[in-house]
């Protein structure tokens, strides 16, 4: 579930504005530091839960303004070349700022501890993860299809254009829409933490399984990533019973096949 | 396009002329630092370096030259660290390299200064460091895997003589192979049953897999046998599923404080750690160093600064005793040697360059106990153990 | 201008870069790592330069021709010209595979697809550890030597006789590249680059050039892994990773797309800066972050480019200074 609240985001930027952001990752480890340092100050998980995404959608304004808005009409390649620019500042800053050892966040006690279903152990916290990822991809899903917002997003992607020619700003569409994105691998990035800690270097990892899910589901489609993210899920837990040392290979292989097979992912549209 | 190749002469005649090779001042010694000090193991190389810096300011000089430290940044790249001090070799000739702590680092490192005749010592973990890819100019402090299974296995089960049935969960590449296959050595010649192990790559950093896998298995111990961020990853999920009221945990391969810093007492209570150093040893050479490191730098001195302090003492005394930094001269004097370290008496092994040094065996205590704020954990055992030259395949 | 230079111009200006870099470098060992690296910024170049293919899989040649070679100097002690050789068309060989498959789409498809591949190269090398050594790497690679029978044999083991012979092999690669890049291949390629739809309107197999370029890329990339692993004595695993990939692809857009100068220049720059900050403060890759936005944003001809244009801009000055008087 979690692969899919890192893939809609990316998604969603793609989708609208046809840019590709390799920043997205990093994104996702800042949005674990940016939780680690408001329970700091806090002392509470929740607030964390809930100012990461904030700030961290303030933060990608600014980038928004000063760097991404003079990207959205050059090539594809040029954006992943400079995206990789930004992740390297990001995560560098990181490191600057918070040191170079991971930072532990700790548990929110009402979660600690584990549920058993039939013979079946599973951890309270995980269980959370997944009903939140679930509520924010309906969430998602509504904004997208239910509000104004939504409708002009989605128009957008289909033909920016006229978007545009109808009266719509969409400076300040794809402005929100970055924020947006952003903000859900902040979120991600936070539920996150507890298990796996806040590291600066776990961007990378996040950004490629972000791209696999994408891709896998078609670039720019919201069902898509949903999908995309319970196939690397389903793939990722099988061959860790059968074959844990191969995760890897295999889904990079399934990303291969499925690339090969539909040209534009499950979902995607040419 | 000729433009560029003039210019190109151009900067090469000015500088053929400007810069007449400058040698530096002959009182002057240079101790070669490697570290990851950027790239993924960076948490670890800015701790060693500080551990190098303290040795070498306190020291200041030796054998009447003035010391002189070169970091070279490995970037966390066994490639980028032999290339670095490849040619950091064939610029300044063989010299004293002192550091990494990653095997395939170190590896291929200690290959490169061999070849030139300087002489390295490192902190790595793999058994070939000191076994069959072992030379006669490359020196390993840190205990490697036999040694630090055997001290940290032996006594958990000592202490629990209800363990029936264990479980490993081990990273797929060398270090681990070696740490598992000499885990299932101690396991059968107690008569434990291994009822499983799970492999993961050095990649991963989501273990609840494997760890749902050690649950099913039902085992009365669970072994990790990975190290850094990897292991406190899959430590922090085996708590998060609850494994520790079920079964006692050991994480082998801990780097002590370190590890215990990022995982919180609440994690570490009740959960038993190898590690190659522990602060609150009692030893002369580790009371100096702690009040060294508190008096320069207000904090507990942890495994990677102690480590690369060790190191660095270890090759300035040499200098000091040989009066000289000739390399042969310094091999010469480390064989046989014996000393007060940071882990009480350390010896050098002659036949194969391996110091012999106490692996710890810790036990984590919850916040309410801890006397200090660095108090994680109390010694429960310590021991070494190391295999001669000739059982480890070492010939130099 | 350039288009009309005579072959040995360009021969004559590879061999002033081979015969002045170690002079303006601490060591040789550097000098045989521009040069290499040079190499494979070639074998990107010609992708992403001349063909406007965007690869972040560059890393699979350039591992793969590692520990292709590493193994051949293990176990079959060649000498050194078939060791390369068949270390180039297996390198090849590896990069039609991947193209046949990845040119099949287009745009970021394509980019992710030899990215995919990249990364299968790295785990199966991972996974691989009794051949490649896992993640330990590669270790006790020996420099294979060149024999003449009957005349003389020669050893590569000091650093100078290895630059002589990285030197020596980066003239001929450089030179053929110049040729290929200005034969009717090349325009083809550039015509493929600029429109595709065109140039397949007009009659061109567009796929068929894609996958020999990728063949081209790939066993120039491939030599050169081997001439590092040769340099190293060591193939270490993160040859082959994603990082090798990406830091390729920088020096090439830091030289200069499309431009085998640049592909230099590119390969010099980013490691003597490298080099020269990781030294100065461990932080130092934010430099880089901000270096790569900036030639990206403002520099897209890479730093050839800039330079050919302030020389431009010199000798105009020139001129106008010569006309006044």
């Amino acid at each position: 579930m979690i692969y899919f609240l890192m893939g809609v985001g990316l998604t969603i930027i793609f989708g609208m504005m046809n840019f590709v952001n390799f920043a997205h990752g990093v994104f996702y480890a800042l949005g674990a530091f940016i939780c680690y340092q408001v329970i700091q100050v806090t002392g509470s998980y929740w607030i964390g839960l809930i100012l990461t995404p904030i700030l961290i959608g303030a933060v990608a304004y600014i980038l928004e303004k000063i760097l991404i808005t003079k990207l959205y009409r050059v090539d594809h390649a040029v954006q992943i070349l400079i995206t990789i620019g930004l992740m390297l500042i990001i995560r560098e800053g990181i490191l600057i700022i918070w040191g170079t050892v991971p930072k532990p966040v700790a548990t929110p006690s009402i979660l600690q501890g584990v549920i058993f279903l039939g013979d079946f152990v599973y951890p309270k916290y995980r269980l959370f993860i997944i009903a939140i990822s679930a509520g924010i991809g309906l969430g998602v899903w509504y904004l997208l299809e239910r509000t104004r917002f939504g409708i002009t997003i989605r128009a957008g992607s289909e033909n920016p254009k006229m978007v545009s020619l109808l009266g719509v700003d969409t400076d300040r569409l794809f402005a929100l829409t970055f924020v947006f994105g952003v903000a859900l691998a902040g979120i991600a990035g936070a539920l996150l933490a507890p298990i796996r800690g806040a590291d600066a270097f776990s961007g990378d990892e996040a950004l490629g399984i972000a791209f696999v899910v994408v891709v896998i589901g078609g670039m720019g489609s919201f069902s898509g990533a949903l999908l995309g993210g319970l196939i690397v899920g389903l793939v990722q837990s099988f061959t860790a019973i059968l074959w844990p040392e191969g995760t890897k290979v295999m889904i990079y292989s399934v990303m291969a096949l499925i690339i090969l097979l539909r040209p534009n992912g499950l979902f995607g549209k040419a | 396009m000729n433009t560029l190749s003039k210019f190109l002469i151009g900067c090469a005649s000015a500088v053929a002329l400007g810069a007449p090779a400058v040698q530096a001042e002959d009182k002057e010694l240079t101790i070669n630092i490697v570290a990851s000090m950027s790239g993924a193991f960076a948490n670890f190389g800015l701790q060693a370096e500080k551990g190098a810096r303290l040795a070498i300011e306190e020291a200041g000089e030796a054998a009447g030259m003035t010391l002189n430290m070169v970091v070279i940044d490995t970037e966390s790249n066994a490639g980028k660290g032999a290339r670095k001090v490849q040619a950091d070799l064939s610029e300044h000739g063989p010299g004293i390299y002192v550091g990494t702590t990653l095997s395939s680092t170190a590896l291929a490192v200690g290959q490169a200064v061999h070849d030139a005749g300087g002489v390295y010592i490192n902190g790595g973990g793999a058994d070939e460091l000191t076994g069959e890819k072992c030379n006669a100019s490359m020196y390993r402090w840190s205990a490697p895997t036999y040694g630090a299974v055997n001290a940290s296995l032996r006594p958990v089960l000592e202490a629990h003589p209800d363990i029936k049935r264990v479980y490993t969960i081990t990273p797929q590449y060398v270090f681990g192979e070696a740490m598992l296959s000499n885990a299932k050595t101690v396991l059968e010649e107690q008569g434990i049953e291994h009822v499983g192990n799970s492999y993961h790559s050095l990649k991963d950093k989501e273990f609840s897999g494997f760890i749902a896998q050690a649950q099913a298995a039902n085992p009365d111990l669970l072994i990790l046998l990975n190290f850094g961020s990897q292991a406190a990853a899959s430590m922090q999920q085996a708590v998060n599923f609850g494994l520790k009221d079920r079964m006692k945990i050991l994480m082998v391969w801990s780097s002590g404080l370190d590890t215990m810093q990022s995982l919180g007492s609440d994690v570490s209570d009740g959960v038993y750690f190898g590690a190659q150093y522990w602060h609150e040893e009692e030893a002369a050479g580790n009371q100096s160093l702690v009040a060294l490191t508190q008096a320069k730098l207000g904090e507990a001195p942890n495994y990677p600064l102690a480590s690369y302090y060790q190191m660095t003492k270890i090759m300035i005394d040499a200098v000091n005793a040989t009066g000289g930094a000739d390399p042969d001269a310094l091999k010469a004097h480390l064989a046989g040697y014996s000393y007060d370290g940071i882990t009480g008496t350390e010896t050098v092994a002659a036949d194969n360059n391996q110091v012999e040094k106490n692996f710890y065996l810790l036990l984590g205590k919850d916040a309410a106990s801890k006397a200090d704020e660095n108090d994680f954990a109390d010694v429960v055992s310590k021991g070494k153990f190391f295999l001669s030259a000739a059982d480890a395949g070492c010939v130099k | 201008m350039l288009t009309k230079t005579p072959l040995f111009v360009h021969f004559l200006a590879a061999f002033a870069i081979a015969a002045v870099l170690p002079m303006l470098l601490p060591s040789y060992v550097l000098a045989t790592e521009i040069l290499l690296f040079g190499l494979a910024v070639i074998g990107c170049n010609l992708l992403l330069g001349y063909t406007g293919l965007l690869s972040f899989g560059q890393a699979l040649f350039f591992g793969s021709g590692s520990y292709f070679a590493g193994l051949m100097s293990i176990h079959l002690n060649l000498g050194i010209v078939p060791t390369l050789l068949i270390t180039m068309a297996l390198g090849a060989l590896i990069a039609i595979l991947v193209g046949v498959f990845a040119i099949r789409r287009a745009g970021i498809y394509f980019i992710m697809l030899t990215l995919a591949f990249a990364q299968l190269g790295y785990y199966i090398a991972f996974l691989a550890e009794p051949i490649t050594g896992g993640e330990d790497g590669l270790l006790d690679i020996q420099r294979p030597a060149l024999s003449i029978p009957f005349v003389a044999k020669f050893e590569f083991d000091s650093d100078f006789s290895f630059y002589a012979l990285t030197g020596a092999i980066f003239i001929v690669v450089f030179v053929l590249m110049q040729r290929l890049v200005k034969s009717p291949l090349g325009t083809v390629l550039t015509a493929i680059k600029q429109n595709e739809a065109r140039a397949e309107a007009i009659g061109y197999n567009v796929k068929l050039y894609k996958i020999v370029v990728f063949a081209f890329s790939g066993s120039v990339t491939a030599l050169a892994g081997a001439l590092y692993a040769f340099m190293l004595k060591f193939a270490p695993l993160s040859n082959i990773d994603l990082e090798t990939s990406s830091q390729i692809l920088f020096m090439t857009i830091l030289g200069g797309l499309g431009s085998i100068y640049g592909s230099v220049l590119g390969s010099a720059v980013f490691l003597v800066a490298s080099d020269f900050f990781a030294e100065l403060w461990p932080r130092w890759m934010i430099l880089l972050g901000l270096l790569l936005i900036f030639v990206m944003l403002y520099m897209p001809g890479g730093v050839s480019k800039s330079l050919e244009d302030l020389f431009a801009k010199i000798s105009a000055a020139k001129d106008q200074r010569g006309k006044k008087p």
